[in-house]
């Protein structure tokens, strides 16, 4: 053998033995905790993906590359292609954006460090996928909407997800309607919690209200509608004025309706007035006739005047009245002016003096034609 | 005082011993008579008319045929009324020995009833104010017609202003009888005193019934 070989193979054996700890060195780099923010991906989203790395052996281990590999969930930042040296206990952290675009399960993107001298190290990181979104539903809602009457809707938001959404907002969108508030705010809600918001809602029509909940998992924005028809029909509490024994006079070229009116709903019925409606004309003294309030329950007298036409045989009674809020409610009922339908007529009464005063000028008169025939009467026999 | 009719009224006695010296003529007062009749029909009319206020529309025919038999009633009890206090006295002054025709009897107590031309109108507007403040029930059944006529009459009797008219009609009736004392002192030839007493008793009588009427 020639001394050149000779020289070329030791220091080959030199080497070995010199780099040969370096080989056991990597294998004590260890993977200590992989963090996912949001914990819970939903398909789309994106999330941050932090690994942290140890040397848990007594050398310093020379590493070249981080990377990370994954279907399903796939990074979108740039791999780290010069880490360098991670000394003896050191940690280091790599941080990867990733991207959920499989379906639904648990996926493990592999994270793959490639040492400088020897070997890499692979570990599979699991990311779970679940698309289950926030839950929105009414709890709280009238029997029925009626038009510009205000209605107490209560939203309830449930978190029925594995990890927390931040940032729950509830928004009525629509026409038709005013709100208040505008939006209502819940923050974050852990998981398997709730919370509610109450919303005052004036429909002016019917139509749709859409409760739309806009959240936050990790940085990505979700949204979940709930579509409330608003449909209007008659309150099962609303007041229910009824107009019962009522008499119908004639009075000389006009009419006098008198009557009991009762509210036999279960809310107040409030300034409530009655007046004649078309085809009869309203007339003096009681063109229409007050009430106020009418408690649930409550029965009051009303009395109204009006001219109708001899043809006429009923005429409609108009009760106007408003709610607690100021909604005006209109209810209408025939009354018969004779032999037609609608609420039986009175039966013969008492006519009525629509004064009851003391007649002055008809006294007066008989006054002056008691002087009068008096003077005459003397005067006849004193010319006799 | 040369007017015929404001003669007859303030000087009745030299107005009927005038008259005497003509004929009798009932044409005067036959024209008194209908004036005061239609003055009569005029008020029946007006409370017609509030009866049939309470009738439905189906039913006023009713309503309007009795309207017309109130007013035919009126003009006619003008007539009979004339006539009536013409037998009247003309009877009574038969037992005071009275002298003179039936016809002159007639013809003055005609012109006697000239007060009650403005004693009827005094009436009818009362009649109208009367109706005017009266409600009147509005029945549904033929059956209640009855009930309405004794409910509008009730009504009317209730009025304050019924009482008075009643007292101005009793004036005015005074008024009459103060003429038809004179009338039946030349036309049956009588003394003042039986004169008196010729129309005192019946008219006497006439206003009893009506005060007792009217205290109700």
């Amino acid at each position: 053998m020639k001394p050149l070989y000779i020289a070329i193979i030791s220091i080959f054996c030199i080497v070995a033995a010199l780099t040969g700890p370096a080989g056991a060195a990597s294998a004590d780099v260890t993977v200590v905790s992989s963090t996912l923010d949001p914990q819970v991906l939903m398909k789309g989203d994106t999330g941050t993906l932090t690994i942290v790395i140890q040397n848990t052996g007594s050398e310093t281990v020379s590493i070249k590359s981080a990377r990370l590999y994954g279907n399903g969930v796939v990074p979108l930042s740039e791999p780290y292609l010069a880490v360098g040296d991670l000394g003896a206990g050191n940690s280091k952290t790599f941080t990867f954006t990733v991207r959920a675009d499989g379906g639904e399960g648990t996926f493990y993107p592999q994270f793959v460090l490639d040492f400088r001298n020897e070997g890499n190290l692979r570990y599979p990181v699991p990311v779970q996928v679940e698309n289950t979104p926030l839950s929105v539903s009414v709890v709280e809602r009238p029997d029925a909407f009626s038009e510009s009457r205000t209605a107490d809707i209560t939203v309830r938001v449930g978190n029925p997800r594995p990890n927390a959404a931040s940032g729950v907002q509830v928004i009525p969108l629509g026409t038709g309607f005013t709100v208040t508030p505008t939006s209502g705010f819940i923050g974050t809600l852990a998981s398997d919690a709730s919370g509610t918001v109450t919303f005052n809602l004036t429909p002016t029509a019917e139509m749709d209200v859409t409760f739309q909940v806009v959240w936050r998992n990790g940085i990505n924005t979700h949204t979940t509608d709930l579509v409330l028809p608003v449909v209007f029909g008659e309150d099962k509490r609303q007041a229910d004025p009824i107009i019962t024994n009522v008499e119908v006079k004639s009075e000389f070229g006009r009419y006098r309706v008198i009557g009991d009116i009762s509210n036999a709903g279960l809310e107040s019925a409030r300034s409530v007035i009655i007046a004649p409606g078309a085809p009869a004309t309203p007339t003096d003294p009681f063109r229409v006739y007050v009430v106020g309030t009418l408690d649930p329950d409550d029965i009051s007298s009303f009395e109204v005047t009006f001219a109708a036409d001899r043809n006429v045989t009923e005429v409609p009674i108009v009760v106007e009245y408003r709610d607690d809020d100021g909604n005006r409610y209109t209810s209408t009922t025939m009354i018969g002016l004779g032999s037609g339908a609608g609420v039986s007529v009175a039966s013969a009464a008492p006519a009525e003096n629509s004064s009851g005063e003391f007649p002055i000028v008809g006294a007066i008169v008989a006054v002056l034609v008691a002087l009068g025939v008096a003077g005459a009467i003397y005067y006849s026999w004193r010319r006799a | 005082m040369d007017s015929g009719f404001l003669r007859v009224l303030l000087e009745p006695g030299r107005f009927f011993q005038e008259r005497m010296r003509g004929e009798p003529g009932l044409k005067i007062p036959a024209l008194i008579a209908l004036v005061i009749g239609i003055i009569g029909a005029v008020s029946a009319a007006i409370s017609a008319n509030a009866l049939t206020e309470g009738l439905p529309p189906d039913m006023q025919v009713f309503g309007l045929a009795g309207g017309a038999f109130a007013v035919a009633s009126g003009i006619i009890g003008g007539l009979i009324t004339w006539v009536a206090f013409g037998i009247v006295f003309y009877i009574i002054s038969m037992v005071f020995m009275g002298d003179g025709d039936f016809k002159r009897t007639l013809e003055f107590t005609g012109y006697g009833l000239i007060p009650q031309v403005f004693g009827g109108i005094i009436g009818a507007i009362f009649s109208y104010q009367i109706v005017s403040n009266l409600s009147v029930p509005i029945i549904s059944r033929p059956e209640d017609i009855a009930v309405l006529v004794e409910s509008v009459t009730t009504g009317m009797l209730s009025d304050p202003l019924t009482p008075i008219s009643g007292i101005v009609g009793i004036l005015f009736l005074i008024w009459s009888a103060n003429i038809w004392i004179f009338g039946m002192k030349y036309a049956r030839n009588l003394s003042t005193r039986n004169a008196v007493l010729t129309v005192g008793i019946p008219v006497g009588l006439y206003i009893l019934v009506n005060l007792v009427t009217l205290i109700g």
